[in-house]
């Protein structure tokens, strides 16, 4: 008995590891969906995009890489397909070095869908550093500041830059991101010019968002992946998030399982010991 | 060779994710050479990523271009300011280089201010909620406030709470010997526990999305390459196995027993 108890307390780390990506393959392979409750926060962003005019422009922060991908990259394209379905103009702009090529390649990859064209109905406006002064630089002019594409091309010449002068003509800001660059929009975009400003954001920065969404400095948040798949159930389009989430959750319930177990083989162990039962 | 770069450029990729990707999970098993490489080759990626961003997309356009090709010649003094910073090197004329930082230094606190206030300021008004139940109210000015029901004032009382705990944790002008003080602020110390522990409950839950995605590529977008998502399948098991077959060795050997 104490040699069972001793093993839940010491199981080998590699082997927790393999059991891990067991549990996280193998829903990959079965054809299921837990159900799943759409939150308000997420609910909140949805409306905010559903309720804007055609042809209006939002401009979407596309601050992630590669280390954030699992959670920031459904967040990106279940907003491009809203976007795109809603027939809104839009604007990347990435302070990730990462984010303005893959946010790229997923914007290229849905414009034949809807029939959208680079340049016409969405524009990217590449990498840019120190987003404090840039964004302080971008509020007022966001021609003369941003000036070309990521091809080269004079912004001011675009089709999809047709009226928007400053910060003020923005219908939407969106950030999707793993850090706090979306504390920076809310401080020298957001704030100074009362835009609305939806969030993506991973498990990690959720919890503090919550305040900022509260505060109304939020229109709508995205919580890591269990934000992707709601938003991707509320589009009806079952995507990254949705096929994720099965593993997430077989995953947590293995780790909450051994957590429990370790635990409770703790106790028995010291109960047991307690009574002199060497056994 | 650069035409069957273009031609296999996709099935180049797949395959150097996939290589990389087990390359970087070789860790789970210990310490290796294989996955020091691969650590090594991502930080001179990232690093040169970076800088050839800079150039195209700052650099270049805003500084680069205007100064050699349209004759914005006092641009040139933007990189006369910046080597500035480098005469910190040099004890003789590091006078110099404090000039530019105190003068950073001096921007960046102004903008401190402005970044606090656009932030935290607009918290404050919305922390004050309505705790008592009401139907839908019309103001003096013509808008109409949303009713608030049980629950909902429920909820404010419970934020409100919350909140004056939590504050009361941190009055540390005084000792706080007064008994309510005394409670509240513990109180506030155990709702603060359970926010750290929500959070790192979250960071459980954004660490195991990276590792969801990099098995999706594995298996979804790599899989096909060799056969097909079982195929691939089968591969992982295999080398869960290995590693285990060699952890196995390894703790008979009592060299590392893998417990954590």
């Amino acid at each position: 008995m104490l040699r069972v108890l001793r093993f839940l307390q010491t199981v080998d780390r590699r082997f927790l590891y393999a059991l891990l990506m067991l549990v996280v393959v193998t829903p990959f392979f079965i054809n299921f969906q837990l159900p799943a409750r759409v939150s308000t926060a997420t609910r909140r962003l949805y409306d905010t995009i559903e309720s804007l005019p055609e042809g209006s422009f939002v401009l979407l922060g596309v601050d992630w890489g590669a280390g954030t991908r699992g959670e920031s990259r459904p967040h990106t394209e279940a907003l491009i397909h809203h976007l795109m379905r809603k027939r809104l103009r839009f604007a990347l702009l990435a302070f990730d070095p990462q984010g303005k090529k893959l946010a790229q390649n997923i914007a290229l990859r849905l414009q034949e869908q809807y029939g959208y064209r680079e340049g016409v109905h969405w524009v990217n406006f590449g990498y840019k550093v120190d987003q404090e002064n840039y964004l302080k630089a971008f509020g007022p002019d966001i021609i003369g500041t941003v000036k070309q594409d990521i091809h080269g091309n004079p912004l001011g010449q675009l089709e999809v830059m047709k009226g928007i002068k400053n910060a003020n003509d923005i219908a939407l800001l969106l950030d999707v991101t793993g850090s706090s660059t979306y504390e920076t929009y809310i401080q020298f975009l957001q704030g100074p010019y009362k835009l609305k400003m939806g969030l993506g954001t991973t498990s990690v920065m959720a919890p503090e968002a919550f305040n900022r969404l509260d505060a109304g400095q939020l229109v709508g948040l995205i919580p890591g992946l269990a934000g992707a798949t709601e938003y991707e159930r509320l589009l009806g389009i079952p995507g990254k998030g949705t096929r994720a989430t099965n593993s997430s959750n077989a995953a947590h319930l293995l780790v909450i399982t051994f957590i429990l177990l370790g635990n409770l083989a703790m106790v028995m162990e010291r109960r047991l010991r307690a009574q002199g039962g060497a056994l | 060779m650069s035409e069957f770069l273009e031609t296999h450029k996709d099935t180049l990729v797949l395959w150097i994710g996939a290589i990389c990707t087990l390359g970087f999970y070789s860790i789970l098993y210990r310490e290796n050479r294989i996955y020091r490489f691969f650590e090594h080759l991502f930080l001179g990626l990232a690093m040169g990523y970076g800088v050839a961003n800079v150039w195209t997309d700052t650099l270049q356009p805003k500084w680069w271009e205007p100064l050699v090709h349209r004759g914005h010649w006092w641009l040139i003094f933007v990189m006369i300011i910046g080597l500035f910073y480098y005469f910190v090197y040099s004890p003789r004329y590091n006078w110099l280089a404090r000039l530019v930082i105190g003068f950073f230094l001096g921007v960046t606190s102004g903008r401190a201010f402005q970044a606090f206030v656009n932030d935290y300021w607009p918290q404050i008004p919305t922390s004050f909620k309505p705790v008592i139940p009401h139907g839908p109210v019309t103001t003096p000015d013509g808008q109409t406030l949303p009713a608030l029901t049980w629950s909902d004032a429920l909820n404010n009382i419970l934020f409100m709470v919350i909140l004056l705990c939590v504050m009361s944790y941190f009055f540390f002008s005084f000792e706080q010997k007064h008994p309510v003080l005394k409670r509240s602020a513990q109180l506030g110390r155990w709702l603060m526990m359970f926010t750290f522990g929500a959070i790192f409950g979250s960071t459980i839950m954004g660490r195991l999305a990276l590792m969801i995605d990099r098995m999706d590529f594995l298996v979804n977008d790599f899989g096909p390459q060799i056969g097909g998502p079982w195929v691939m399948f089968l591969v992982l098991i295999g080398l869960a196995g290995l590693v285990l077959y060699l952890s196995k060795r390894a703790a008979e050997r009592g060299e590392d027993t893998g417990a954590i």
